[in-house]
């Protein structure tokens, strides 16, 4: 009874998940401001940045939806904390899992984006509704190259299920070589869902404020910039778990060590691109999405079910 | 001073995310503010952040004399920022109100419409004395949290 509780609240639950992703942030940060030939923040930075946001006041707009607008990070917040229990981290086996989990996964995921909707719209503000608009439209061109390829992956693994994927990748040694291209249009996919850099249209600084989240502050702020860091965590430990299926077995020490240098490879990959380009007009990354990854993921599919009939006769 | 008190103070002694207004300057504090945000001077190292929005800036930056066409809306900018909230003159004539000072269209210095946490002079204040400016205004959080 104590365990699942220990779990979900310390290990690797909420507060691990907490300083996992403040770490995150960090290492986002601070790579980001190296690679600008900056020294970039200290350590504690995105800790003090979370508790000063807790000592704020909180101000509700008059005209914006009481219930809707104070409920929303929260929504955020849980649906990104769950989705975590669900993938592989280090080792074959999840916390929890299930035949079907890898849908569950990626719905959990895409929970938050529709809360940047729902907090910008009744927000009630010029800016945080064209922000809200814009991520709305993001999610429709990212989210069907990005599905299409993690489920491709599962189609080559022939389960629905997070973890038997990673038994099946790590009990067939290299054949998440044919995963590649899948590979590369998730991660390029997934910093649309994080609303990075070439891909931060809802939140464009220089053209509306913060986007859906101009009038958030304080405390509510607080959360979202939280599960916008969750979400980073979560949504790289996903593309690891699926894409880069090595050296699962090494115990659970060296197995988080193994873990934890992934997703410091896979961070270090986000921020680079970060600094690599500029911010695309939303029309270029629909085009983008649609003319160019929906097609490569779509072939990642169709590679994916004829190395399947030749393979498993 | 309680623990929590001390770490609340810790916290936004450490991340001032800074908004900057241009109160009707004649651009040149603009420019050195924005220079401060530039990898050579780097204002991240010590957690400042340029929003875009009050809601989110404890610091307002403010540069230039107060016009009367900017006065309210200099005001409203005020009242829209959560608390604790402090504003940051920057430049003589923000202080007050430098050469435009009796001007037809002009207030005098930001204080003469909203309260002043610390006063930067200079024209235009370098980043230097900014970032000089703001780190004391932080250190005197250290002293005397300011409560309202």
């Amino acid at each position: 009874m104590l365990m699942p509780i220990f779990n979900i609240l310390i290990f690797p639950g909420l507060l691990f998940l907490f300083f996992f992703s403040l770490a995150a942030e960090f290492f986002d940060r601070k790579l980001g401001a190296r690679l600008q030939n900056r020294v970039g923040p200290p350590w504690f930075q995105p800790l003090a940045d979370f508790i000063k946001l807790l000592g704020k006041e909180d101000i509700i707009p008059e005209e914006a939806d009481n219930r809707v607008f104070k409920l929303m990070p929260v929504f955020a917040l849980t649906s990104v904390s769950c989705a975590f229990f669900y993938i592989p981290l280090w080792g074959k086996n999840a916390l929890y899992s299930f035949n079907g989990d890898v849908v569950v996964v990626l719905y959990l995921l895409t929970v938050p984006i529709l809360t940047y909707f729902l907090g910008g719209w009744y927000s009630r503000s010029v800016f945080s509704m064209i922000g809200a608009v814009r991520s709305l439209t993001q999610l429709f061109a990212y989210e069907v190259p990005l599905f299409m390829t993690i489920l491709a992956a599962a189609l080559l693994a022939d389960t629905w299920s997070l973890s038997k994927m990673a038994a099946f990748y790590s009990a067939h040694p290299g054949y998440w070589v044919f995963n590649i291209l899948g590979f590369v249009i998730a991660q390029i996919t997934l910093l649309g869902k994080l609303e990075k850099v070439p891909f931060d249209i809802p939140e464009a600084e220089t053209e509306i404020v913060a986007g859906s989240f101009t009038e958030y502050s304080g405390r509510l702020l607080a959360l979202f910039r939280l599960s916008i860091n969750i979400e980073m965590v979560v949504g790289i430990s996903l593309l690891a778990a699926v894409f880069m299926p090595w050296w699962l077995d090494a115990g659970p020490i060296a197995g988080f060590i193994i873990y934890v240098l992934k997703v410091a490879a896979l961070i270090s990959l986000v921020s680079l691109l970060r600094s690599l380009f500029a911010r695309l007009r939303l029309d270029q990354m629909i085009n983008l999405c649609w003319r160019v990854f929906a097609p490569l993921a779509f072939l990642q599919v169709i590679i994916n079910l004829i190395l399947k009939g030749a393979l498993f006769k | 001073m309680g623990v929590i008190t001390k770490i609340v103070n810790w916290g936004r002694r450490k991340s001032p995310w800074v908004l900057h207004f241009n109160t009707g300057a004649c651009n040149a504090c603009d420019i050195e503010i924005i220079a401060g945000l530039t990898p050579t001077y780097d204002l991240e190292r010590f957690g400042v952040l340029l929003k875009g929005t009050p809601r989110h800036a404890d610091v307002l930056l403010c540069s230039g004399p107060v016009t009367r066409q900017i006065e309210s809306r200099l005001k409203m900018i005020y009242e829209q920022m959560p608390e604790p909230k402090f504003v940051v003159a920057v430049g003589t004539c923000a202080c007050t109100g430098g050469v435009f000072k009796g001007c037809y269209n002009v207030k005098a210095g930001i204080n003469t419409v909203i309260p002043v946490s610390a006063y930067i002079p200079g024209c235009p204040a370098s980043p230097k004395a900014l970032i000089d400016g703001v780190t004391k205004l932080l250190n005197s959080l250290e002293e005397s949290p300011k409560k309202k």
